[in-house]
């Protein structure tokens, strides 16, 4: 993927090349206001770049793909708030025509793997905020995304439930095998979650690093994050958004 | 907080042993007939004022509640229901559904399309701006005075508070939930009834509850101009016979038609929004 943006005057992106594997995780980290979510709007199809393109499976995006799934930071308002956590999570589907029994049994099972089950029925302002995430994630699973992004999906829920969404994430992405975008602000999060991270430099946005993460494949809140490697990544890539910072 | 609760505790444990049952029940039966008091106590009181007035003075014009009451009786359960009641409300009903249709249809295409907004906005002020009544002379000589004109005259007025607030509602819809459609492939009529009409379903049901006002009293004054039939020629007919306790009559009932079809809209309302009352109740 290669894109160059630049947008009424305000060059947001500069130069972000790289790309993602399929099947693979990689976060992207990088100073606020380095224009993460414009690089992840772009991606998603949802704003044209200026220069450059975004090819998904080498194909080039000029709209929303059709096999792509978002989940957004402000989960407040990306669940239609007129409408069950159930039908939140169908609505795509029944778009996406996907037969009733289908539709049904994709729900159920998306909704049990985020263990909302049985809060299929309540409206998303009657749960907490990291559930309501969690029904945004649910959703994304139940539209069998080749591509997932997620847009600083933790950035608003407390410290133990955002544990618990790693987790989940980690978990998801090991069984579904989707190809995942993570925008972060965390470095800590880019380390726990990401098999790559990249890091974006301050406005002009260019990509300063991409670090492979070599800590084993199984991870966990506890002894992953207290492995010296864990630390050592974490270093450096602290060092580099401070650089980054300090640049600007 | 915490401090009073203890101490409330701590007088109502060595409490009399009896007591909680006997004052519970009291309680209940003391908050009924607050709640009765409440909701019935100002009528009455008006009543009761208007019973002293006209039992003093020797008014024609203001007839005693009672002389009221019986010309109501009289009046309006009978023929007259069906010739006068039942035809003005249709004209109502069906000049509101007009402006509903006509205002929101209108108002998703203009609040959809920022270059039809800015063209049209100025203009939409302009008639909104226009008392509708003194579009009933005019209509009266484009359209006749049969029941189309007074069918036009009522949707006329009612469709400036839908189309402006339906345009209000669809420009201000989330952006991000807008983003969720376009990434799920939620698009076009799909949209239009998942995201654009709910969305800007609390909008619009402000602008048809102002629509509703305007529409009765449109549907009055459409009928004291040319016409025969309806609770506004009746009335106006009522005042020249000075025939007084059956004008007055007309207009108690014309209130309680208001009333009555406020307390119809907000059970619809309260159904329709019930996702948007549970969301500011949360929030609260």
């Amino acid at each position: 993927m290669r894109k160059v943006y630049e947008d009424r005057g305000v060059e947001a992106l500069r130069e972000v090349t790289f790309e993602v594997d399929a099947g693979e995780l990689v976060c992207v980290v990088g100073p606020s206001g380095c224009g993460k979510t414009t690089l992840l709007r772009c991606v998603a199809g949802l704003l044209p770049p200026t220069a450059g393109s975004v090819r998904v499976g080498g194909v080039p995006v000029t709209g929303p793909p059709p096999r792509m799934a978002v989940v957004f930071q402000e989960y407040g308002r990306s669940l239609f708030p007129w409408m069950t956590v159930r039908q939140n999570v169908e609505l795509p589907l029944k778009e996406k025509k996907v037969p009733a029994g289908r539709r049904n049994e994709l729900v159920a099972g998306a909704l049990a793997a985020v263990g909302l089950a049985d809060v299929a029925d309540a409206h998303p302002w009657q749960l907490s905020g990291g559930m309501q995430q969690r029904v945004a994630i649910a959703r994304a699973v139940a539209y069998e995304p080749q591509v997932l992004l997620m847009d600083e999906p933790f950035a608003a829920v407390d410290a133990q439930t955002r544990a618990d969404l790693e987790d989940l994430i980690l978990a998801l992405w090991r069984d579904l095998g989707v190809t995942t975008l993570f925008v972060t602000h965390d470095i800590d999060e880019a380390v726990y979650l990401g098999q790559r991270v990249i890091v974006l430099s301050g406005s002009p946005t260019v990509v300063m690093e991409d670090l492979k993460i070599d800590l084993p494949p199984e991870r966990d809140q506890l002894t992953t994050r207290s492995l010296p490697r864990f630390a050592d990544l974490r270093g450096r890539l602290y060092a580099q958004i401070q650089r980054a910072r300090g640049d600007r | 907080m915490n401090e009073t609760g203890r101490d409330a505790a701590r007088v109502k444990a060595p409490g009399e042993a009896p007591g909680p049952g006997r004052g519970a029940r009291a309680g209940w039966a003391g908050r009924v007939a607050a709640r009765v008091l409440t909701v019935a106590g100002v009528p009455a009181l008006l009543v009761l004022a208007w019973q002293v007035y006209s039992s003093l003075s020797e008014n024609f014009y203001v007839p005693a509640p009672g002389r009221v009451a019986r010309a109501f009786v009289e009046t309006w359960f009978s023929e007259r229901l069906l010739d006068d009641v039942l035809p003005s409300l249709a004209r109502l009903l069906a000049g509101y559904a007009l402006a509903a249709a006509a205002g929101v249809g209108l108002g998703v295409a203009i609040g959809l399309s920022p270059r039809l907004r800015a063209a049209a906005e100025p203009v939409l002020e302009f008639f909104r701006a226009i008392p509708p009544p003194v579009l009933v002379p005019l209509i009266m000589v484009l359209a006749g005075i049969d029941d189309g004109m007074k069918v036009l005259v009522i949707a006329s007025g009612c469709v400036w508070p839908i189309l402006l607030n339906t345009v209000e509602g669809v420009r201000a819809l989330d952006e991000v939930l807008s983003d969720t459609c376009r990434m799920y492939g939620v698009r076009g009529p799909s949209r239009l009834r998942h995201l654009v009409l709910r969305g800007a379903s609390p909008q619009i049901m402000a602008g048809l509850r102002q629509a509703l006002s305007i529409g009765i009293i449109l549907m009055v004054i459409s009928e004291m101009f040319a016409s025969s039939s309806g609770l506004g020629f009746t009335i106006v007919l009522f005042q020249r016979g000075f025939e007084i306790p059956e004008m007055w009559s007309g207009i108690l009932l014309l209130g309680l038609l208001g009333y009555t079809l406020a307390l119809l809209f907000r059970r619809l309302e309260r159904r329709v929004l019930s996702w948007h009352r549970g969301r500011g109740v949360d929030r609260a």
